[in-house]
């Protein structure tokens, strides 16, 4: 229970942190931020948002208030998921920017995720099990080499080769053009269509670390003795691999899961930009290349918010797969 | 990029054995010859060595001004007039790419040492000085290991609107540090309770003549690893950036080829060689750091070397 208490002490802070770096990044640049983003929009459109001045000051700077004033009103603002009006999507808040293109990055770096795990851990296991054997001196290092490319390069080659050459992939966007985002089949299909080879791309760049890390302990795990045991017993070699010394296996990658998880989003963006795919990342590409502050800010933020609370779900996750950790 | 951040990290023992000196008219120093005489390392610092040498002559070996456009040569296949092909502004790709080596590693290796300096003071700082700096400083890692840094450095480049060699490497620097000093962290927390560090701490060595003159030269393995793992995440996240439009527009680097080559959508167009070329520059840097890396942990690690007698 102590320890659990430590992590929710350690979690909030780091929200606390990621909070106060996205209020002093803007104030710490150089150059005016305001003036940037106010040469976006019409005097017309500013008149017609009575107070979008002072929400881009709370989220900015540049105002008359000092800076703790400035912080107050940046916390209340954020509260109440104001984050301001994005001035490339005139005139659509920064919230409904982030909730209409967050659902495609969530789907597509959870599902690969989900996969590049699953994978990646029961190849690093086989191939530990049986070093030497096929999966162990193939699948691994072609696996480590995917891994060793950029992640955006990847995405290049295989929009090339696998989808423009063999055309077995459609290659740009998140669905066909002429569908409206609901839910009918039509656009669910074509959503899932194009989402195929990117999250082919994701998987293959990481999947590689999964094995690599899964392989390195299994290889100790296999020579302690509950293993000799669990074979001694007469148990059928596929249960003594998957119950004993995997179930042991697996828990110190876990750990590593929040920091995979940090690359992975990191890497979302390079994907979507390449695959044009309308998510958060290429989004956040889209602002911070149009001077559209509010919006870069927002994201970041929602980013950092998702890599805290995966990292807390696997924390949970731990507590429940390790007695040992609930036993302090 | 994290895929590669190792995540057990083996207990190393300082490199402290330095072969025999042969005594012959080129003098290679000890940590040269035992890198040289791994594989994993050998091969490594040969394409290095080879990428130095390609950004030291690249003005002479590239055949026109890379910024050079040409109308009446734009997008060709690559041939032997030009190697890599050409824009879609008729520029010619080799003498881009053998340009770009030139900056890719500078800034990669700068930023590397700032991020290594950094990372190497503060973890062997907090981890002999405990209690309530080591708390610090390890609260202030982790929380940095949380924060997406690719997202974290795309919004600091958007307010940046200047991106020159020296900001970048500063950028990249400073927010590179965090997952190195968690390893230097763990490496002198073993070393801490030696006889020796506890005889210069007797002695009245004061903390910095310690951390500076005591275990850091005996983690310098280490240290040296860490180096090369930044180095090349700086290599891939600079171009990263810069593949985004978020880099330094004004000069020649491998980046900015991939980015003019997804701006004019050239792989639509089914044209490989605008990506490909500095793509593939940029991954066998990659993949050669990579390979130094394991063979500087295998040279500093007899216990990785056996590996395949074991079995």
């Amino acid at each position: 229970m102590r320890w659990f208490l430590r992590r929710l002490v350690f979690y909030a802070f780091a929200v606390w942190v990621a909070l106060t770096l996205n209020f002093l990044l803007p104030r710490l640049m150089p150059g005016d931020p305001i003036a940037g983003v106010l040469a976006h929009l019409s005097p017309s459109q500013i008149q017609a948002n009575p107070g979008i001045i002072q929400t881009y000051q709370a989220l900015l700077g540049g105002g008359k208030g000092t800076i703790w004033h400035d912080y107050v009103v940046y916390l209340h603002r954020l509260s109440h998921l104001n984050f301001g009006i994005s001035t490339s999507n005139y005139p659509a808040p920064v919230s409904d920017v982030i909730g209409r293109t967050l659902p495609y990055s969530i789907f597509l770096v959870g599902v690969a995720f989900l996969i590049a795990f699953a994978l990646g851990t029961t190849i690093g296991m086989i191939a530990a099990w049986r070093r030497g054997g096929a999966v162990d001196t193939v699948v691994v290092p072609t696996l480590m080499a995917l891994g060793a490319f950029p992640a955006f390069f990847t995405a290049l080659l295989s929009v090339y080769f696998l989808g423009l050459k063999l055309k077995w992939f459609p290659i740009q966007h998140g669905y066909d053009s002429g569908l409206v985002p609901g839910f009918d089949w039509a656009f669910l299909s074509s959503a899932f269509r194009h989402s195929q080879l990117p999250i082919i791309v994701i998987v293959s760049a990481f999947a590689g670390g999964w094995v690599l890390n899964m392989r390195t302990v299994m290889i100790n795990t296999i020579s302690e003795e509950y293993v000799a045991m669990a074979h001694a017993k007469g148990l059928r070699d596929r249960r003594v691999m998957t119950r004993y010394a995997g179930r042991n296996a697996i828990l110190p990658p876990l750990n590593g899961f929040a920091a995979q998880f940090a690359g992975a989003v990191g890497g979302l963006v390079f994907i979507e930009y390449v695959f044009s795919y309308p998510g958060a990342g290429l989004t956040l590409q889209q602002a911070a290349l149009g001077n559209d502050y509010p919006l870069t800010q927002g994201l970041l933020l929602v980013f950092a918010f998702c890599v805290i609370a995966s990292s807390f779900i696997m924390d949970l996750l731990n507590f429940v797969l390790d007695p040992r950790v609930r036993a302090t | 990029m994290s895929q590669v951040q190792p995540l057990v990290e083996p207990e190393l023992t300082p490199l402290s054995v330095v072969a025999p000196r042969k005594r012959g008219r080129l003098h290679i120093p000890g940590w040269l010859s035992l890198l040289l005489a791994n594989p994993k390392s050998r091969f490594g610092l040969l394409v290095i060595a080879f990428m130095i040498v390609v950004a030291v002559i690249a003005p002479w070996i590239s055949v026109s001004n890379p910024t050079d456009f040409n109308i009446l040569a734009t997008r060709q296949a690559p041939s032997w007039h030009h190697l890599f092909g050409t824009t879609d502004q008729g520029s010619d790709i080799f003498s881009q790419v053998v340009l770009g080596t030139r900056r890719s590693l500078i800034l990669g290796a700068a930023a590397a040492v700032i991020a290594t300096a950094l990372a190497t003071t503060l973890g062997i700082l907090g981890a002999y000085s405990g209690g309530i700096v080591d708390e610090v400083v390890n609260f202030l890692t982790n929380v940095f290991l949380v924060i997406p840094t690719i997202p974290l450095l795309i919004v600091i480049s958007g307010y940046l609107k200047a991106r020159g060699m020296m900001t970048m490497i500063l950028v990249l620097g400073l927010t590179l540090w965090a997952f190195e000093a968690r390893i230097l962290r763990g490496q002198a927390l073993t070393l801490k309770n030696r006889d020796f560090v506890q005889a210069a701490k007797v002695a009245g060595e004061s903390t910095w003549r310690i951390v500076f003159g005591e275990l850091m030269p005996n983690m310098i393995s280490r240290i040296a690893a860490a180096f090369v793992l930044v180095f090349y995440i700086a290599l891939l996240v600079d171009a990263g950036l810069e593949f985004l439009g978020l880099g330094d527009t004004t000069h020649v680097s491998w980046g900015m080829v991939l980015y003019w080559a997804q701006t004019n959508s050239t792989v639509l167009q089914g044209e490989w060689w605008p990506f490909l070329f500095p793509g593939l520059a940029l991954v066998l840097t990659v993949v050669a750091l990579v390979f130094l890396l394991a063979g500087i942990d295998e040279v500093s690690n007899p216990r990785l070397r056996n590996v395949k007698r074991s079995k």
